[in-house]
């Protein structure tokens, strides 16, 4: 198990390294710097002057030399500062990611909350009205977009009971009843998504296994219908959901911009973006290289949990 | 559990075509009751639409102190040094933490919306000697910093300015207009005399734009910059940017302005969604919100009906299609001509803005006459005359039609169907086929500016801007590097530098129109339409209706120094 641990660590490595060659490379290829969104609409900068801010800015530098520092400032875990702001990232990062944190954590919870019930639900009354209606909770899960649905909910929040979550990030620590409130509408639009997956295939995988012999010998038994399908069925149903949640982290996290902005929380996705559209270099490759390797963790995590579920699991 | 365990008998089962059936008979109720539920809406408006006010006087109470404005903002500042940006998310609070010398009329001082009066803000009288050449400002005696270290509340004296206009010549996006300086003295605390380099009779508007606030020069000199701490002489000190989530500016209670400002606290909310945006004004966490069209006027009222609501009028309108009129075809004036006639300005005013906007001009119509002009008024080449200028695309040697390309970034959401109107208008009549490339912000603008590209553009003007110099000189000059439509006619170069050695008001009047005549006869910009908007108020906000040059939510900040909160 250690052993395969390390293993996995190490090949992180040359995934990590290429993404950082990637993020990298395209932010060059995109026409336009920080330079130039930084000047706001004025036009009116002398190359001399534009010259003097773009060796201030380190813009100067052959890529090489700019990759080479990078990489350097990120391996010592210092990453500078936002070419657009001046504002260390590392600070800029302290506050984005408890945002998108909670956010996403909150956001698995209510799928998963939602997701597995239902899913189980649906599976064990099949072909029922029960479980029409909780295929079609998935399918619009995984039909309608983040942004739209985030939008509905606010929209007729706000007409039908004149409520919105307050506007103005409040962390969880300085008051956890405002920051819930704000937190609880953004992470339900996400998990509702997220659920979508795991309800299907919680339900496909419940079924199947409902038709094992094992099962057939538990209900034989004369075991409670909730013993059989919770305690024997539903933990080998586990692994191929776990593999979908994992694997939809990935989503979670992309589906975040889009339910910052709508919700105006200060989290990584609009950083993010805001860095991608301003051109601010380091703070984009330094997130992108975050997301990447919290990825490549949490699949790393996935993987152990199998071992976890089912103990026939051994990692060499 | 009728399918697994064999103990049970089946429940009602559902089998998938009657589950279909049902589904599709309530998918159909539902979409007959939202479209029934839709109807009736756009008939009424436009009446609507002109029974709003274009102007809210102010409130004739006396006013009263305290509360917490609150408003739900687009806009986030990049970063607030005003050396550095003149982008609306800083001087949508910076006119309040900060003075220019001069400003023009707040809501409350103002005889309505097109009142053009400038007033004194850090200066109490200004004059220029016979050749408009040297400026005297005399600054008002008794005016302190904010009570913040490091000014920790001194006296503001010439000196600070001087240095403030120093800083803005030397570099960022204002060296234009303060590189024009020759020199500065300051003959005592509170005299400043600028010498210009060349006559200008319009400086006192340069420097009443609202972008040229006077900042700490000790703050500059702490830091290195102005982008930690923005630290003036305002109404208001800023208490909090947290960069994506608010601004919170506090009443400022050592203001020149005796017993102002009225309210206590200004939030400002980070808001990028425009339907959280309007869902936070619906639920009262925003006073006050910009709107563009009638219809969400409409819908807006229809859960806040006490919403007070001015229908804003532009006085002009920052974007058009930029020709690369320096190289064929384009610096052909038959084709510029053709093409704004092929271009059908009233069908985008009818339908992108629901009959609630301009068809479209640079230079704003108070400088030299009363009244908006209607199209009409235009004159001949923005007509939508399609037979005509197809007659005159082929007497320029296209008569087939040709390719270009148009890039552009989306601004707003509407203006993504004005590109595609202009599109097909030029496909239809003119047989001119246009790609269309829609970039992000930073490329586009980078593009733009660099002024090298070929083919056509959604260009602009920049939008802060109100004075007369800076939109007519400062744009249309043929070397001004703000010359963004690379206009180069010396008509203009000779009308704009007479304009700015022109004391007289009327004369000046009389140049403008001649300049805005010369442009349209040359189509040297061919604006296109813009929206007119309305500000929506609370019941119980008062004098914080927009002016006719700027918005209240935005560059025209520094009038809610005058507003109240009847509660």
């Amino acid at each position: 198990m250690q052993k395969y641990v390390i293993r996995r660590l190490l090949l992180a490595v040359p995934v990590l390294l290429l993404s950082s060659l990637i993020v990298f490379g395209l932010m060059r290829v995109m026409p336009g710097d920080a330079l130039i969104a930084l000047m706001g609409e004025s036009g009116n900068v002398g190359q001399k002057e534009l010259a003097k801010l773009r060796k201030d800015l380190g813009l100067d530098k052959p890529y090489h030399g700019q990759y080479m520092l990078w990489l350097w400032q990120m391996v010592n875990l210092n990453p500078g500062d936002s070419i657009f702001t001046n504002e260390p990232i590392s600070v800029s990062l302290k506050k984005a990611i408890p945002v998108t944190l909670e956010l996403a954590a909150l956001a698995m919870i209510l799928g998963i909350t939602i997701a597995v019930p239902i899913g189980v639900l649906s599976a064990t009354r099949q072909d029922t009205t029960a479980d029409y209606a909780g295929r079609v909770v998935a399918v619009s899960g995984l039909s309608i977009p983040d942004f739209w649905l985030a939008t509905l909910v606010i929209t007729f929040s706000a007409i039908w009971v004149h409520w919105i979550p307050p506007i103005g990030y409040v962390s969880l620590w300085e008051s956890p009843w405002r920051n819930l409130q704000q937190f609880l509408l953004p992470a339900a639009v996400l998990g509702f998504r997220l659920s979508a997956a795991t309800m299907r295939m919680t339900r496909s995988t419940v079924l199947e296994v409902l038709r094992e012999d094992y099962v057939r010998t538990a209900w034989a038994k004369g075991l409670a219908g909730r013993m059989v399908v919770y305690k024997h069925a539903l933990k080998n149903a586990l692994i191929p959901v776990v593999t979908i949640v994992g694997g939809q982290l990935g989503v979670l996290l992309a589906g975040t911009v889009v339910v910052e902005t709508i919700f105006a929380l200060p989290g990584m996705g609009r950083l993010t973006v805001e860095a991608i559209l301003y051109r601010d270099y380091p703070v984009v490759q330094t997130n992108v290289m975050l997301v990447a390797a919290t990825l490549v963790t949490l699949n790393l995590v996935v993987d152990l949990t199998y071992a976890w579920l089912d103990p026939r699991i051994r990692y060499r | 559990m009728p399918a697994t365990d064999p103990r049970k008998p089946s429940r009602r089962d559902v089998s998938r075509r009657t589950f279909l059936k049902r589904a599709s008979w309530t998918g159909a109720g539902m979409t007959a009751l939202v479209v029934g539920a839709g109807r009736g809406r756009a008939s009424g408006q436009a009446t609507a639409a002109a029974s709003y006010p274009e102007w809210i006087p102010a409130s004739t109470k006396p006013p009263k102190r305290g509360g917490v404005l609150t408003r739900a903002s687009a806009w986030d500042p990049p970063l607030i040094d005003p050396r550095l940006t003149q982008s609306v998310g800083l001087y949508q609070f910076a006119g309040l933490t900060s003075n220019r010398l001069v400003r023009y009329a707040l809501s409350d001082e103002a005889g309505g919306p097109s009142d053009l009066t400038l007033k004194g803000d850090l200066a109490e009288s200004w004059q220029s000697d016979s050749a408009n050449r040297v400026w005297t400002f005399k600054l008002r005696q008794g005016v302190k910093w904010q009570n913040v270290a490091p000014l920790k509340g001194r006296e503001l004296t010439a000196a600070d300015v001087k240095y403030c206009y120093e800083a803005y010549a030397k570099e960022g996006v204002q060296t234009f207009t303060f590189q024009e300086i020759e020199g500065m003295e300051t003959p005592d605390k509170y005299t400043l005399r600028v010498h210009l380099k060349s006559p200008n009779t319009l400086f006192p508007q340069n420097v009443a734009e609202p972008i040229a606030i006077v900042f700490a020069r000790e703050v500059l000199e702490e830091d290195g910059d102005l982008k930690k701490r923005l630290i003036g002489t305002g109404p208001y000190i800023m208490k909090e940017h947290s960069r994506k989530v608010r601004v919170v500016l506090q009443r400022n209670p050592d203001y020149f302005d005796k017993g102002r400002p009225y309210i206590d606290e200004y939030v400002i909310l980070s808001t990028p969604d425009d339907s959280t945006r309007k869902a936070a004004f619906r639920t009262g966490q925003a006073d006050f919100i910009w709107v563009a069209s009638p219809s969400e006027v409409e819908v807006l009222r229809k859960t806040n009906p006490n919403a007070v609501v001015q229908a804003y009028h532009n006085t002009l309108a920052p974007f058009g299609v930029a020709l690369a009129q320096d190289k064929p075809p384009y610096n052909d004036v038959r084709v510029r001509r053709a093409i704004s006639m092929a271009i059908d300005r009233q069908k985008q005013v009818d339908t992108v803005f629901e009959g609630h906007g301009i068809p479209g001009w640079g230079v704003p119509y108070l400088y030299y006459q009363d009244k908006a002009p209607t199209l009409k008024e235009l004159g001949p080449w923005v007509q939508y005359r399609p037979e005509e200028a197809r007659k005159l695309l082929a007497e320029a040697g296209h008569g087939k039609g040709f390719e270009t390309t148009l890039f552009y970034y989306e601004y707003f959401p509407q203006m993504s169907s004005q590109v595609q109107l202009v599109q097909q208008d030029l496909k239809k009549n003119l047989n001119i086929d246009m790609k269309i490339t829609k970039l992000d912000y930073t490329t586009y603008y980078g593009r733009y500016v660099e002024g090298k590209w070929d083919g056509m553009s959604w260009g602009f003007q920049s939008g802060h801007a109100v004075g007369l110099d800076e939109r007519t000189y400062h744009y249309m000059y043929s070397r001004s590097t703000k010359n963004f439509f690379r206009v180069n006619d010396t008509v203009i170069d000779d009308l704009t530098t007479k304009l700015r050695r022109t004391a007289d008001r009327n004369e000046q009047r009389a140049i403008t129109k001649k300049i805005v005549d010369r442009e349209f006869d040359q189509v040297l910009r061919m604006w296109m339409p813009y929206d007119n908007g309305f500000l929506v108020f609370q019941p119980h906000v008062q004098n914080a209706a927009a002016r006719a040059l700027r918005r209240s939510d935005g560059y025209g900040s520094p009038t809610l120094a005058r507003a109240w909160l009847d509660k």
